[in-house]
């Protein structure tokens, strides 16, 4: 019966911390700035004034707008080779906002699972996991990272599996001290006595429990994810050449930051200003979650 | 009581060393991914069938994988992380040449991001309540959004290329040497009497360690706030506030004292972290350290110093824990009597 009730009051205020987030300064904004990147990823063919990989070599290295060397028709100006920034910059959020939803999905798959399997059952399996998290921190997530891309060759999609090899760790042991808390709550211990087997408790109870901290995590996650691609394209070893990414721009603009230091601010300003809105939105969502909590 | 500490310390160590093996382990098995054949890298174009058989026997790769594990792990608990393949040379050498480097800059890293970090974060507690606290947090996260080699490119746009104030390429301008005595530079030019070349060190490495600081100075300001606020409720404090205490002096002999040491062991986390930031803030400041030896080896597909450097980067990281463990039971006055 307590089951019920703790699935009712679930349920029940599920919309409320919805609508408390929206209040939240810092939700709206972080919000705000990933619905315009998401627009530029998915209408970026539309949008963008040219092909992202059109050279127009008698234009290269031309500023933006409103430096001294701008030219009409390149807004932001060009790169080295005299493609458009402003178009590789809008194709550089498909890369960017790909990476970081796989990324922080695979991440929250794999580390919640063995939080929950370690904060659940304790004991030996406890011991296990806790010891390959203690393991995979001994490595500078960086380090990691790349001898993974070494291993597994570059592309997109091993990209998005060394991340998540990588960063489990952080969704496992934050997680998994939550199970731990929540695993001790009556409902749970009630929930075993109606009969829920250990599978349906800790999916039907203990998950929800610890969904807001879940939430938060991803969007502090995608942040990250969108460092590390940046850092892999940046050494060269993320995407094909062919796909425009922003740490492949900073790369290519840094041999050129005399002449040209607009093409190297331009894509750290997005790198930030992305990263910016996934940690606002994280930090909004923990202050509403909290919140909840105090009230109770 | 300093034996208790000493055997503390001594099971930290024991459980440091099976989880260095592992992470051997995990090294060894995710490089042998790689498609790449190392034999036919280290080899002429024009070897012979029977060049090549000899020298897979005498890499061992004719052996089953555990037993090349063995014999790679005989050797590098022997010193011998093998030879590289593009530069012919023992990569015990190359890391030994380029670590000493690393080590000067973390640790100077380090020195910037606590000593910015530490008053940032007691501004920060001071602030709490006014409106200015906002403006602060915000700001804070803004400076969370930005990872170290954001940092090192934007340092290097403001500070070289903008106001050409210091230099961003390298350890010493290119017109001066210093004999390799230690091999840690600042102090080889101290051992060399060369006050020049000491002073440029330094300000070849003020861009490169800020850089790798400011990746850490928000997490450690944000820290020491939260830790100051978890003490500031406590009776001690109150009864210091009771008996006339100023603020200031409440703060920093009654509350700091306390509040520190949860800081100080997120720190040790974080140095770890810092430590392996070098990796990038190196290649972006052409200095000729360990994580530039790994990313030259990286692109070159160079096995065994990728092998040996992520080794070193491992074992450096749990030698920074450990050290950071040790610190904090010999100045965590409870730790001392539990045990």
């Amino acid at each position: 019966m307590s089951a019920e009730i703790a699935i009712g009051a679930a349920t029940g205020t599920g919309e409320r911390p919805l609508r408390r987030a929206l209040r939240s300064g810092r939700v709206v904004v972080g919000g705000s700035i990933l619905l315009v990147l998401l627009f530029c990823a998915i209408a970026a063919p539309l949008i963008a004034p040219y092909d992202p990989n059109e050279q127009d070599l008698l234009n290269a290295l031309k500023g933006p707008f409103w430096s001294d060397n701008a030219e009409p028709g390149f807004w932001l100006g060009t790169d080295n080779l005299g493609r458009d920034t402003l178009s590789r910059l809008i194709y550089g959020t498909r890369v960017a906002l790909f990476v970081a939803v796989c990324a922080s999905v695979g991440t929250m798959l794999v580390g919640t699972t063995l939080a929950l399997l370690a904060g659940y059952f304790g004991g030996v399996i406890d011991w296990l996991i806790s010891r390959a998290v203690d393991l995979w921190m001994s490595f500078p997530p960086v380090v990691l990272s790349l001898i993974l891309i070494v291993g597994f060759g570059v592309g997109i999609g091993n990209v998005i599996l060394a991340i998540v090899l990588v960063d489990w760790t952080r969704f496992c042991r934050v997680v998994r001290s939550e199970v731990l808390v929540i695993r001790r709550q009556n409902y749970v211990d009630a929930a075993r006595l109606s009969g829920f087997s250990h599978l349906r408790t800790m999916v039907r109870e203990v998950l929800p429990a610890a969904a807001p901290l879940i939430i938060t995590l991803m969007s502090l996650e995608m942040g990250i994810a969108v460092i590390v691609e940046a850092i892999l394209s940046f050494v060269g070893m993320s995407v094909e050449a062919s796909i425009p990414a922003w740490g492949v721009m900073i790369a290519d603009a840094r041999n050129y930051m005399y002449q040209s230091a607009w093409g190297l601010i331009l894509p750290i300003l997005a790198i930030v200003t992305t990263v910016l809105a996934f940690n606002l939105l994280g930090d909004g969502l923990r202050r509403t979650f909290d919140a909840r909590l105090q009230q109770h | 009581m300093s034996g208790e500490i000493l055997s503390i310390i001594l099971r930290r160590i024991a459980v440091a060393i099976p989880l260095m093996l592992l992470v051997s382990v995990l090294v060894f098995i995710v490089l042998r991914l790689i498609p790449a054949d190392p034999v036919a890298m280290s080899m002429p174009p024009n070897a012979t069938n029977e060049d090549i058989e000899a020298l897979r026997r005498e890499m061992g790769l004719h052996l089953p994988i555990m037993h090349q594990y063995g014999i790679w792990l005989g050797h590098i608990l022997e010193g011998d992380l093998g030879r590289s393949i593009a530069f012919g040379q023992p990569v015990s050498k190359l890391i030994g040449e380029s670590l000493p480097a690393t080590i000067e800059l973390a640790a100077f890293g380090a020195l910037f991001a606590t000593a910015i970090g530490l008053p940032g974060g007691i501004l920060l507690f001071r602030l709490r309540g006014r409106p200015s606290e906002q403006a602060v947090d915000v700001g804070s996260t803004l400076m969370m959004s930005i990872p170290e080699f954001l940092w090192a490119l934007f340092l290097i746009l403001v500070f070289g290329v903008a106001l050409n104030l210091l230099p961003f390429a390298g350890r010493l301008p290119p017109d001066m040497t210093i004999p390799r005595l230690t091999g840690f530079l600042l102090l080889d030019c101290l051992l060399t009497g060369n006050l020049t070349a000491f002073l440029e060190a330094i300000r070849h490495m003020l861009l490169p360690a800020l850089a790798l600081a400011l990746g850490t100075v928000p997490l450690i300001m944000r820290l020491l706030r939260s830790s100051l606020l978890d003490v500031i409720g406590e009776d001690y404090v109150t009864m210091a506030r009771l008996r006339g205490v100023p603020e200031r002096r409440v703060i920093n002999r009654h509350a700091l004292r306390n509040a520190l040491l949860p800081t100080l062991s997120l720190m040790g986390v974080q140095f770890g972290f810092l430590f392996g930031g070098t990796l990038l803030v190196e290649v972006i400041y052409s200095y000729p350290g360990l994580g530039n030896l790994m990313v030259e080896a990286v692109r070159n597909t160079d096995l065994p110093i990728i092998q040996g450097a992520a080794l070193i980067f491992a074992l450096a990281v749990l030698t920074i824990n450990l050290a950071v463990d040790v610190v904090y039971i010999v100045v965590n006055p409870k730790l001392r009597r539990a045990r």
